[in-house]
């Protein structure tokens, strides 16, 4: 169920940060530059008011930074995530916050928009599967997760002494969910009409709006700024 | 017959929803494989094709369409190139069309064999994500690695694992191998699960 803010940017303003985003981490001349534009992606957050969303990556972001000053200054290992895994998760937080924005879009708005740009009705379903992948998918593993507890099947005792048996118990119940959500969500597709033609609507698309086009001019100014002062790779 | 026929709605959200899952599993498997450098080098990407195996049998079986293997190693590609890896793109398009020539026979989506040979080669080309970065982009790879602050033991021994021919031969024959002993538990795996639930 999707909360409607009406503090939301447009999807093309979404897209448009998503990308500018990108563009700051893959293209800046020294990566350790990067926290800038994730101060500017929590700044992003803010302005739409998501404040829930903002706090669990402030603690995402400062966790990874703790753990990369323990890295780096005390010579701190972990058992599973390397030195390099945590840097790429401390760089790629902005792109987290951003796109985690985007695909959490009300799906309506974001049908809207693609077909107001003339999109195929598959690229338009695929998005949005795109789209409600992450978000289903978590809540589901959490479900099997604690089945899985119920039955004692998450011992350590368990998981080491059978690892196939425990892959299997995972992977057969996510398929077989992943098969029934493929019918679900193609009956209420074609039932909210995907394969009719012309073009969709949405209650929640608003339209550019003044802070749409003011968004758009402060990362265009961002951009050129940190790709000017910190140079390209 | 059926697999000349035009996509559904239904073959779009399957396939998409099936592709998202095994490239899920395929980092979080990558993820887990860091523990050290030999797992995430030699032996991750055999498990990863092993383990991921029954996922893309049954999107291959359930969609029962052309060109569903290229759509998925398309988006696989896709997630590559958002990470900065561009180059992977064409290269797992042409894996995709490989595996589609592969599977092109009308009747290869009930041929369990075909859908082996198509997986193992794959999986056998799988290791190009590792490859290519040394072999052909290496400069590219190089930069990535300094400016992103590398573990520079790390650079090293990505080295001496893959341009090392003894080296490079056991991990083409592991993977492959892994590739194809996956097949055969997914090809079980679809007739003990899904066969009997009535989902194939």
């Amino acid at each position: 169920m999707h909360t409607v803010h009406t503090h939301d940017f447009a999807i093309l303003v979404k897209l448009w940060v998503v990308f500018c985003t990108m563009s700051c981490v893959f293209l800046a001349g020294d990566a350790h530059f990067t926290w800038t534009i994730t101060i500017m992606s929590f700044f992003y957050i803010v302005v739409q008011c998501k404040w829930k969303d903002l706090l669990g990556f402030v603690l995402f972001y400062s966790l990874t930074s703790l753990l990369l000053i323990l890295i780096r200054r005390y010579g701190f290992r972990m058992l599973i995530f390397s030195e390099f895994h945590v840097l790429v998760f401390w760089l790629m937080t902005s792109i987290f916050i951003v796109s985690w924005d985007l695909i959490t879009s009300p799906p309506g708005s974001v049908s809207a928009f693609l077909s107001r740009i003339r999109a195929p009705a598959g690229v338009i379903l695929g998005v949005l599967v795109i789209f409600r992948f992450f978000p289903t998918m978590k809540a589901e593993f959490r479900g099997l997760l604690e089945s899985m507890h119920n039955r004692g099947l998450m011992s350590v005792r368990q998981i080491l002494l059978h690892p196939v048996a425990i892959i299997e118990y995972i992977l057969m119940p996510m398929l077989m969910r992943c098969l029934q959500m493929a019918d679900q969500l193609s009956v209420s597709a074609i039932s909210r009409g995907i394969e009719a033609p012309g073009v969709r609507s949405s209650y929640y698309a608003t339209g550019m709006r003044l802070r749409d086009y003011a968004c758009i001019a402060t990362y265009i100014a961002f951009v050129s700024a940190f790709l000017i002062i910190g140079g390209f790779r | 017959m059926e697999n000349r026929s035009k996509w559904s709605v239904k073959d779009v959200v399957t396939t998409v929803l099936l592709s998202l899952m095994l490239i899920v599993v395929q980092f979080v498997i990558n993820m887990f494989g860091m523990v050290n450098n030999f797992v995430s080098m030699v032996l991750s990407v055999g498990i990863t094709c092993l383990i991921c195996a029954p996922i893309y049998f049954l999107l291959v079986r359930r969609v029962r369409k052309r060109f569903v293997s290229l759509v998925y190693m398309t988006l696989l590609g896709l997630v590559f190139l958002v990470m900065g890896n561009w180059y992977l793109l064409p290269y797992f398009m042409v894996v995709g069309v490989i595996c589609e020539i592969i599977l092109w026979k009308n009747g290869s989506y009930d041929n369990a064999k075909r859908i082996t040979v198509a997986w193992t080669v794959y999986s056998a080309l799988y290791i190009g994500v590792n490859v290519i970065p040394l072999w052909v982009f290496w400069d590219t790879f190089e930069n990535f690695a300094a400016s992103s602050g590398m573990n520079p033991e790390y650079v090293q021994s990505y080295i001496s694992y893959y341009s090392n021919t003894g080296w490079l031969i056991f991990i083409f024959i592991f993977t492959t191998a892994c590739g194809l002993i996956g097949s055969l538990i997914a090809s079980k795996m679809m007739s003990r699960h899904f066969e009997k639930a009535g989902m194939l």
